[in-house]
C-alpha cells in the first residue's frame, strides 16, 4: 500500500515541480513584470555614447550638417530611436508629443532615409528639438540598440538613467519616465 | 488528455525505478529506490525537450549569411563565421547571429566583419559587443556573481546524487549473498528438473 502511494505521489510531484516554474515564469509573464523580449541595457548608469549624426534638414532650423549628443548637455535628455518604417513608432507619436512639454527629445531615425523620415515627421507631428540619421544603424549598435522604438533618459551630465524598449505610453511616461525625471530634477 | 500524459508519465517513472531495482544493487532499500528513480525521471523530464532541438539543429540547412557579407580572404571569413556563433542574436531567441535572417543580426555581422578587416582581436570584438548588449549576447556567458548559479548547479546536482549513493550504500552494505552447500544445490536442481518436466508434460496434454 505504502508502495503504490509513494510510487504514485512522486511523478505527481515532480510534475508538480516542473508545473509550479511554468506557472510563475506564466504568471509573471502576463502580469507584465517579466517580459522575455525586454533586455536590460547595460548602458544604464553607464555614460551614453559619443554620437555624432548627419542632421536631419528641416526647414526652421539651423543649418548645421551634423548634430552631436553633446549639443544637449546640461538639461536631462531623452534619446528615441524611431524609424519611418516601425509601426509602434507611429502608435508611440502621441505621448512622445505630450512629454515634449516637459523634456528635450533628441530623435535617431534608425536605418532610415531622410525623405521618408521627414514625411513621417510631417503625418505624425515632430516632437524633436532635433534628428539625427543613423542611415546604417551602427549607431544603433553603439547604443545597444535591439529594435525600434527605444527610449534613453540622459541626466544633465549625459548619464543614461533609464532605458525602455518598445513604444511609449502615457502609463510608462506617468509611472517611469516622469518620477525618473523628478528625481534628477532635485 | 492530461490523464493520459500522467499515466505516460507513470508507467516511465515505474520503468525507471525497476531498472535502478534490477540493474545496480546499490539501492537496496525501496524508499532509497524511489528517490533515485525520482531524480532520474526528473533529468529525463527536462532533458527530453531539449533533445529534440540537438536532433533538429544539424538537419536545418542555416544560411542566413548573403553573398555581400563574406570577407575575400578565406581565414578571416572562417574567423568571422566562428565569433558570429557565439554571439547570439538579440531578437530571435535561441538563434546565433551566424544563423538568423534577421536585421540586427545581419548588421551585427558586419560589424564583426568590420572589425576583423580593421585588424582586432577575437577577444577585443566579442569584448566589445559584451558591453554593448551585456550577458544576453553571449552563448558562454562569464563566470561572476549573476551567473554563479548557473554554472555550478550542474556540479551541484551530481555532487548530490553521488552523496545519496554514498550515503545509501553506508546504511546499507551490499549483503553477500550466502553461500550454498552441496546439498541445497542439489535440492534446487532436482526442483528445477521436477518443474521442467512437469511444463513439458502439461504441454504434451494440451496437444492431446
Amino acid at each position: 500500500m505504502s508502495k503504490l502511494r509513494l510510487s504514485f505521489l512522486l511523478p505527481l510531484l515532480a510534475f508538480a515541480v516542473l508545473a509550479l516554474f511554468g506557472a510563475i515564469a506564466l504568471y509573471s509573464t502576463l502580469s507584465g513584470s517579466r517580459d522575455p523580449a525586454q533586455l536590460p541595457s547595460v548602458l544604464v548608469g553607464k555614460p551614453a555614447p559619443q554620437t555624432t549624426l548627419q542632421r536631419l534638414r528641416q526647414r526652421d532650423q539651423n543649418n548645421d550638417n551634423s548634430v552631436t549628443l553633446t549639443e544637449f548637455r546640461g538639461q536631462p535628455l531623452l534619446v528615441n530611436f524611431f524609424a519611418s518604417w516601425c509601426a509602434p513608432c507611429r502608435a508611440e507619436a502621441p505621448a512622445l508629443e505630450m512629454i515634449s512639454k516637459d523634456i528635450t527629445i533628441f530623435g535617431i531615425a534608425y536605418k532610415d532615409r531622410s525623405e521618408d523620415t521627414a514625411e513621417f515627421l510631417q503625418q505624425f507631428g515632430n516632437p524633436f528639438q532635433a534628428v539625427g540619421m543613423d542611415i546604417d544603424g551602427r549607431n544603433g549598435i553603439r547604443w545597444g540598440v535591439y529594435g525600434v522604438p527605444e527610449t534613453y533618459l540622459l541626466d544633465r551630465n549625459g548619464v543614461v538613467v533609464l532605458r525602455h524598449a518598445g513604444p511609449i505610453t502615457r502609463g510608462i511616461i506617468e509611472n517611469t519616465i516622469m518620477p525618473a525625471l523628478e528625481d534628477l530634477g532635485s | 488528455m492530461t490523464l493520459l500524459a500522467f499515466r505516460t508519465m507513470s508507467q516511465l517513472f515505474h520503468r525507471i525505478v525497476r531498472l535502478i531495482k534490477v540493474y545496480p544493487p546499490i539501492m537496496p532499500t525501496k524508499p532509497l529506490r524511489l528517490a533515485a528513480g525520482f531524480s532520474v525521471f526528473l533529468a529525463v523530464m527536462i532533458i527530453a525537450p531539449l533533445t529534440t532541438t540537438v536532433f533538429t539543429v544539424g538537419t536545418i540547412p542555416a544560411m542566413a549569411i548573403t553573398p555581400e557579407e563574406i570577407l575575400g580572404d578565406p581565414k578571416l571569413e572562417a574567423r568571422a563565421r566562428a565569433l558570429s556563433k557565439q554571439l547570439r542574436c538579440l531578437v530571435c531567441q535561441n538563434q546565433s547571429i551566424d544563423d538568423s535572417d534577421a536585421d540586427l543580426a545581419r548588421d551585427l555581422r558586419i560589424e564583426v566583419r568590420r572589425q576583423i578587416t580593421a585588424g582586432r582581436s577575437d577577444e577585443i570584438i566579442i569584448e566589445q559587443i559584451h558591453q554593448k548588449y551585456g550577458d544576453y549576447v553571449l552563448f558562454n556567458p562569464p563566470l561572476d556573481r549573476g551567473t554563479v548559479f548557473l554554472w555550478l548547479a550542474p556540479i551541484g546536482f551530481v555532487g548530490l546524487g553521488v552523496l545519496i549513493i554514498v550515503l545509501a550504500r553506508r546504511n546499507h552494505p551490499v549483503p553477500a549473498s550466502p553461500d550454498l552447500g552441496a546439498a541445497d544445490r542439489t535440492r534446487i536442481e532436482t526442483m528445477l528438473v521436477t518443474r521442467n518436466s512437469a511444463n513439458s508434460n502439461e504441454k504434451e496434454r494440451q496437444k492431446e
